[in-house]
């Protein structure tokens, strides 16, 4: 049943009409909101390209229900720069000029800032990352973690 | 769709080769010059930036004196759109600040001022962009460069103009910026050559890339992100069975706005991605289907026992793609001191870029507008004009980034599909497929069957290779027609050309015909090629009782390039200083091919009876460097590429089923796998050669050969791991 939800994304409260409430949050972001920067990769949270933090945790978003969603603190990619751990994040990614193809790199970086607000440092940050990048990334981005 | 001229074909130059003049892009009677402003997938979401005004095809400057380079190949990762923009701003003394980099429109109209000058078509592949464009796109630049020191001269004669850092021109005493020179830079005839710089500000230099700041931030618009006003959403639903076509199809669905019957498969179109693929998921079981009448030819296990009986008999033709040294190899064999004759077996792979397939497209009576992540531009518009008969001019093809293309992004399946969806709705579409439908659906990397029989003589030289490639062929499936059975040199390319000392060779190519769909993968030939060969070399030094990198420097010492990339890795990985530390073992492998040269050493350790790789030692030697970091870049990701396939990738087809359907069944690389990989650029002044393919095909046999020398055991068939999950440790 269609419902409208409000959503806080990235410290504004955003409106989403969706088709039912067990839509992924992935889609709603992408096709409801317009922010296309977390993306699809394999809909069965293996590969980590959706990663979102939801209240500060990393969630893959293509398979959490955007009813649940409702009420917490969403951040995606585009929300990284308003964050401290995560501008701090994109830096490092730039000076070690991590991303090639870029497509995982939103959810890298994201699962990236999640480690960061758990506590974690340097290579403990590097054990967390389960993303696949199919570029192979993977050196970069254990040197850029070093810094964080 | 099929094309007409097979990638390899024309990337290797088989059809005719069209140079574009260099001038044609800063030309006067250009068509594009002062024309529409060129925009890329980006102006689809993002607002138009300063003003900007063009010079010719490949500049725009803008009131702030920015620079944009229009790149006309695809930017998927391999860093072109950096590397060209650094040839521009090495002959325009741009800051690096000030330069912006973009795709260029996709031009249907000849000549094109973006097709690569390598083969006269705007394509992206066969690792091919900085070959074709980096004296090209120099030149542009230098007579770029000339026109606005004349417009200088026709603003202010002072006959004392000249060239100063920051994209100005001084003629001592007065400056301008090239922004303040444009308009009248574009009203002036250009020279037909120009100088080209001597200096090395930005060529040779570790830049970072244009691209990146936009991929930190979600900026950057890949084609799965492109968003039209008023657009719906599709999800495609193709026959489980490769081949089958749609019987019938239910005629409406709850959830969908409409379901379009494309005969390969069945367009679902809704809301949102996500709806329309749930409405694909509940309509795929009442679609009837036909299926193919031969699912022999669609059954791997079927191919591969082909492929094993082609390779060990008798055939009246094979076909001869090299024939070297008076003596018949096979009469050299017999004779030989020590030989080898063993068959390596490599299965059908999958693409699985990391962005599905997608395509968006707006069709109406009168134009279509399509943004593609595509490799293959020169495809596009008459794709599009087939599918609406629309002319070309009222077709406009944007160029997307690319969440990786590996070759999987030169076909025109998905661009077909979402135009043939657009245009029955009659609605701007975004058609996304679901990563089950990218694997199920891929054109997949050629299994490949090859027997390496070589010998040495008594003094340990190499004295015969007798090489049989036994593979379903990519051009010979595309290409065929009655009275057409066209030649595949593709399909032995990394055996032919070899420059080892080998006085007796003959390469044969026996195709091994299948309906499973072919298509280009991160390397092509080469990534079969390539294991059979340096596999069989490991083994044939083994057989002589040489070392195996001191056998190959032996054999390369004719080709000063080839050696000192041989000598490279082994100063890198201390071959020659010492054994590696106990528990590890070192391998070896070397490829000429993309224009560089290659050799890797891989050092592997034995972890609870599986291989361990730890270190990968690159050396290349690929010309001039434009950009070391980048280069560095393309061999850490090759060694990923290449890792993967090598210990798990495979599609297995039982009777066209495909046995993958996501990548917890397709296992990939995680960063706590990867190797620490340490790269040695060899100093080069030749032309640049080719990196985004060069670091793959070393890797499998460079493992391969480590495990052999730590444990003893050949691996000659691939994977390593069959059946591998993204579960397993
Ligand atoms: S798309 Fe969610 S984990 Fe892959
Ligand atoms: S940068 Fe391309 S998949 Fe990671």
């Amino acid at each position: 049943m269609s419902s409208t939800l409000t959503l806080n994304v990235n410290g504004v409260a955003r409106t989403a009409t969706v088709s039912d409430s067990g839509m992924p949050l992935l889609w709603v972001l992408r096709d409801i909101l317009g922010l296309t920067g977390t993306k699809y990769g394999c809909g069965i949270e293996v590969c980590g390209a959706c990663t979102v933090l939801v209240n500060g945790k990393p969630e893959k978003s293509c398979e959490f229900d955007v009813g649940s969603a409702v009420g917490k603190k969403i951040v995606t990619v585009e929300g990284l720069a308003d964050d401290a751990d995560g501008r701090k994040a994109q830096a490092a990614w730039i000076t070690n000029q991590v991303p090639q193809c870029g497509y995982c790199q939103p959810g890298m970086l994201v699962a990236t800032v999640g480690a960061m607000k758990a506590g974690h440092h340097g290579s403990e940050i590097a054990s967390e990352l389960k993303n696949i990048c199919v570029c192979g990334t993977y050196q970069r981005v254990s040197k850029a973690v070093q810094t964080l | 769709m099929t094309t007409s001229v097979g990638r390899r074909a024309v990337i290797a130059g088989g059809a005719t080769a069209l140079l574009v003049p260099v001038a044609i892009g800063l030309s006067k009677s250009a068509s594009l010059l002062g024309g529409a402003s060129p925009t890329d997938g980006a102006s689809a979401n993002a607002a138009a930036g300063p003003q900007a005004a063009a010079l010719g095809a490949y500049l725009k400057i803008d009131t702030d004196n920015n620079v944009t380079i229009l790149i006309g190949p695809t930017e998927m990762g391999q860093g072109i759109m950096t590397g060209l923009a650094q040839l521009v701003a090495e002959e325009l003394m741009l800051t690096w600040t000030q330069v912006r980099a973009e795709h260029s429109p996709i031009v249907a109209t000849s000549p094109n001022p973006y097709a690569n000058p390598l083969f006269g078509a705007q394509f992206t592949g066969g690792s091919t962009s900085m070959r074709g464009w980096y004296l090209p796109l120099r030149k542009a630049a230098a007579i770029a460069r000339d026109l606005l020191l004349a417009a200088a001269e026709a603003l202010t004669p002072t006959g004392a103009w000249t060239l100063a850092s920051g994209g100005q021109v001084t003629d001592g005493v007065h400056s301008y910026r090239f922004a303040d020179l444009v308009s009248t830079a574009a009203t002036l005839t250009p020279p037909t050559s120009a100088t080209l710089a001597t200096t090395r500000n930005a060529i040779g230099q570790r830049l970072p890339r244009t691209d990146i700041p936009a991929k930190v931030t979600g900026a950057a618009v890949f084609g799965i992100d492109v968003q039209v006003p008023g657009m719906l959403y599709a999800a495609v639903v193709h026959c489980p069975t490769l081949g089958g076509t749609v019987a019938s199809m239910p005629t409406s669905s709850r959830g969908a706005l409409a379901l379009v019957n494309l005969g390969t498969g069945v367009g679902v179109v809704s809301t949102d991605t996500w709806s329309a693929q749930r409405a694909a998921d509940s309509i795929a079981s009442s679609i009837k289907w036909t299926l193919p009448q031969n699912t022999a030819a669609l059954d791997s296990p079927s191919i591969a026992a082909k492929g094993l009986s082609l390779v060990a008999s008798a055939i009246e033709t094979p076909r001869v793609y090299e024939q070297a040294g008076g003596i018949d190899p096979a009469a050299a064999l017999a004779g030989a001191a020590a030989k080898i004759d063993a068959t390596y077996q490599l299965p059908y792979l999958a693409h699985a870029c990391m962005e599905v397939l997608n395509c968006t497209a707006v069709v109406t009576a009168t134009s279509a507008e399509v943004w593609a992540p595509t490799q293959a531009q020169a495809l596009c518009i008459p794709t599009v004009a087939a599918i609406t008969g629309l002319p070309p001019a009222a077709i406009t093809v944007h160029t997307t980034f690319l969440g990786g293309g590996l070759g999987r992004k030169f076909e025109m399946d998905f661009v077909t599909e979402a135009v043939k969806i657009a245009k029955q709705v009659g609605k701007p579409v975004k058609l996304t497929w679901s990563r089950k439908q990218d694997f199920q659906n891929d054109k997949y990397r050629p299994c490949a069957t090859i027997r390496v029989q070589a010998g040495v003589d008594a003094g340990k030289a190499m004295s015969a290779l007798l090489y049989r490639n036994v593979s379903p062929s990519i051009n010979i499936q595309r290409n065929s027609s009655p009275g057409n059975n066209p030649e595949d040199t593709g399909a032995v390319a990394g055996a032919t050309d070899l420059p080892y000392a080998i006085p007796s060779r003959r390469i044969e190519f026996v195709p091994n015909p299948a309906d499973i769909p072919l298509g280009y993968w991160r390397s092509v030939g080469e990534s079969y090629n390539t294991f059979a060969v340096e596999s069989a070399i490991d083994e044939l030094a083994l057989a002589a009782g040489a070392d195996p990198l001191a056998f190959r420097r032996v054999h390369l010492s004719g080709d000063p390039r080839a050696l000192g990339v041989i000598n490279a890795v082994d100063a890198l990985s201390g071959w020659s200083k010492g054994p590696p530390p106990s528990g590890s073992a070192r391998g070896v492998a070397f490829l000429k091919g993309f224009g560089s040269y290659i050799a890797i050493v891989a050092q592997v350790s034995n972890s609870g009876g599986k291989v361990k790789v730890s270190k990968m030692f690159c050396a290349i030697d690929c010309g001039v460097a434009v950009n070391p970091d980048q280069i560095e870049a393309q061999m850490q990701g090759g060694v990923v590429h290449g890792l993967a396939a090598t210990l798990w990738g495979q599609v297995i087809f039982n009777k066209g089923v495909p046995s993958v359907s996501n990548f917890s069944n397709y296992r990939m690389l995680r960063l706590s796998e990867m190797p620490v990989v340490s790269v040695s650029i060899v100093p080069s002044e030749a032309a640049p050669g080719g990196v985004g393919e060069t670091g793959v095909p070393c890797v499998a046999p460079a493992v391969a050969n480590a495990w052999a020398k730590l444990t003893g055991a050949r691996v000659r068939n691939l994977p390593f791991y069959p059946g591998a999950t993204m579960g397993d440790g």
